[in-house]
């Protein structure tokens, strides 16, 4: 469904982060991306969604055939590609809501459907709310105006909920989440989940593997994936960090 | 000194007075005959003395013999209004009484015409609340200034907030006097530009009492080759301690041919005065943009959106009225 191939990109001063990329995710599947800070992991998602502060200078990334990295940036989201950034962004005057309602009639108008009637909307996002434990909070602000780093997080899942991607990239989900927000938001990417649909998820820790079991782990390091395991890999590097591996 | 004799005086505009820096003056219709005589009239209807008025646009409602409307708000009295300039050069009187509460929408012109210049003297008497707005449809009137003469009494408050979004040129020039303790004056102004449309704006506010209060902010989204230059000079006299005022122009300029010029002016007679001023120019944030767009915003959109929180931002401390609920809808 998501392939990576190759794929090379570096940023302005010409400095190449990743250095050769190889993903292959299929329906159904959740892969885990681990690595020591700096390797790489956000630079790989802000490339597949075609951030414009890094060059593609090699590779290629198909979303079930198509080439994402030919296409506008909202077309790769129309498309099916979700991206949630490790820090979410500040948008102080653009209601959540609002914000919301026209991300959705964007991916509906891209799909030659019309948009979604006002009370269907506000049902769909009443009940994605519920599932995520959220208040009116949400609703009456601005895009991640003033929120907590645990708000804009849970602010993520709500948007991938609505907009229901087949892809989706989540960038340390699980950091800045207490215990119980945690076990809340990984419940509901299960919800979200099933088996056309694929997520990746970066995190640097175990505990949210305990909620949403990976179906692969990869290790990636210096712009590389290095190595790739089952779910008993992200045990073995909670117990041992990143050393050994370079040490095999 | 009539109106006639003090225009033959002064001359036309030219960009080396002040009050003109940024104007494009060269489009202004020469009133002033080669023997220096004035064009358009003899003789001054209005006997008034304007020996001490320097500004062109503010005398040539007066030197065109402007019909004069003369509205009276009692004191204690509430009324909303709407002022309506249907004379190509208008001058209207407004006083507003003690404790009265007013609100009024200056409208435009609908006739077309080659140049276009209004005259507003407002007195708000003590503990006045007075709001003046004006948000019009773009008209693209070719040449337009509106002139207003503020004088304010203590304790009252003015809110005096536009929008323009026309493609003509234009000033807007105002002269406040915050004669009165406690004296606060707010102004709130959104240019909208594009195509060719040039807006000017030059304030002069003079704080002649202690503890009074003055606020200018100005914002700017500019694209194609628009051109807007705010000018603005705050004075605070030498007896007028726990003055404060702030001042700030912010642009986003939509690409790379639009420009803005800004000019502050602080002449502070007094130590314990409070003054900022600041001015930013910059592009719409990438980051909200790639944020937006990555969710499958298409980037016109994604634009407006974001140029629409820019421009609501500005009227959001405004007071519940009619004032905001208008800028807010045109918006
Ligand atoms: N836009 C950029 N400008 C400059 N350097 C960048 C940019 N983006 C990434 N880098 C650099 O590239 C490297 C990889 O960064 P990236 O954010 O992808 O790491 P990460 O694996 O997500 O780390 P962490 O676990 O700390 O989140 C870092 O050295 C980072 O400083
Ligand atoms: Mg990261």
């Amino acid at each position: 469904m998501l392939s990576i191939k190759n794929l090379k990109a570096s940023i302005e001063d010409g400095t190449q982060i990743l250095k050769g990329i190889n993903l292959e995710v299929k329906p159904g599947e959740v892969h885990a991306i681990m690595g020591p800070n700096g390797s790489g992991k956000s630079t790989l998602s802000k490339v597949i969604a075609g951030h414009p502060a890094y060059t593609v200078n090699d590779g290629s990334v198909t979303l079930d055939g198509k080439d994402l990295l030919s296409m506008e940036i909202c077309d790769r989201a129309n498309s099916g590609l979700f991206i949630s950034t490790q820090y979410p962004t500040e948008i102080p005057g653009v209601n959540n809501v609002e914000f919301l309602q026209m991300a959705l009639n964007s991916k509906r108008a891209y799909q030659g459907l019309e948009p979604l009637a006002d009370a269907d909307f506000k049902k769909l996002c009443e009940e994605k709310m519920a599932m995520l434990e959220m208040d009116d909070r949400y609703r009456d602000r601005g895009v991640n105006d003033g929120f907590s780093g645990g708000e804009k997080k849970r602010n993520e899942i709500l948007q991938m909920a609505i907009l229901d991607p087949k892809v989706s990239f989540l960038d340390e989900t699980d950091s800045g989440l207490d215990i119980d927000a945690l076990r809340i938001v990984a419940h509901g990417i299960n919800q979200i989940m099933s088996p056309e649909k694929a997520v990746i998820l970066v995190t640097h820790y175990q505990r949210l593997l305990d909620y949403i079991k990976p179906t692969y782990v990869h290790v990636l390091r210096h712009g590389k994936i290095i190595l790739s395991g089952g779910p008993e890999l992200a045990l073995k590097l909670e117990e041992q960090g990143y050393d050994w591996i370079e040490e095999n | 000194m009539d109106a006639i004799t003090r225009i033959k005086q002064l001359g036309m505009p030219r960009r080396n007075n002040e009050l003109w820096t940024f104007f494009p003056v060269n489009k202004i219709p020469n009133i002033l005959s080669a023997d220096g005589n004035c064009r358009i009239a003899d003789e001054c209807s209005s006997s008034e003395d304007f020996a001490n008025e320097d500004d062109f646009a503010a005398l040539l409602p007066i030197v065109c013999n402007a019909r004069e409307l003369v509205k009276t708000i009692d004191d204690g009295e509430n009324e909303m209004a709407m002022l309506k300039c249907n004379n190509d050069f208008g001058r209207t009187v407004l006083n507003v009484g003690k404790n009265a509460k007013a609100s009024f929408e200056i409208l435009d012109n609908k006739v077309m015409h080659e140049i276009c210049a209004e005259r507003f003297d407002i007195n708000v008497a003590e503990g006045a609340e007075l709001e003046i707005f004006f948000a019009n449809p773009a008209n693209d009137l070719p040449l337009t200034f509106r002139h207003f003469d503020i004088k304010q009494a203590a304790h009252s408050t003015v809110h005096f907030a536009n929008v323009l979004q026309d493609a003509g040129i234009g000033r807007i020039s105002a002269r406040v006097e915050l004669n009165g303790e406690g004296a606060n004056f707010d102004y709130r102004s959104l240019n909208i530009l594009k195509g060719t449309a040039s807006k000017h704006q030059r304030l002069t506010i003079l704080h002649n009492a202690p503890e009074t209060v003055s606020t200018q902010f100005v914002r700017n989204i500019l694209d194609e080759n628009a051109y807007a230059s705010y000018d603005g000079h705050v004075v605070v006299g030498n007896s007028c301690s726990k003055v404060n005022s702030s001042q700030l122009v912010n642009t986003i300029l939509l690409s790379d041919g639009p420009s803005v010029s800004v000019k502050p002016v602080l002449k502070i007679y007094h130590d314990d005065v409070e003054c900022t001023h600041g001015n930013t120019v910059g592009e719409l944030d990438k980051d909200q943009m790639f944020y937006l767009t990555s969710r499958g915003i298409p980037s016109d959109k994604a634009r407006a959106m974001l140029t629409k929180a820019f421009a609501k931002e500005l009227f959001l401390e405004l007071p519940e009225g009619p004032a905001k609920k208008r800028l807010m809808q045109v918006i």
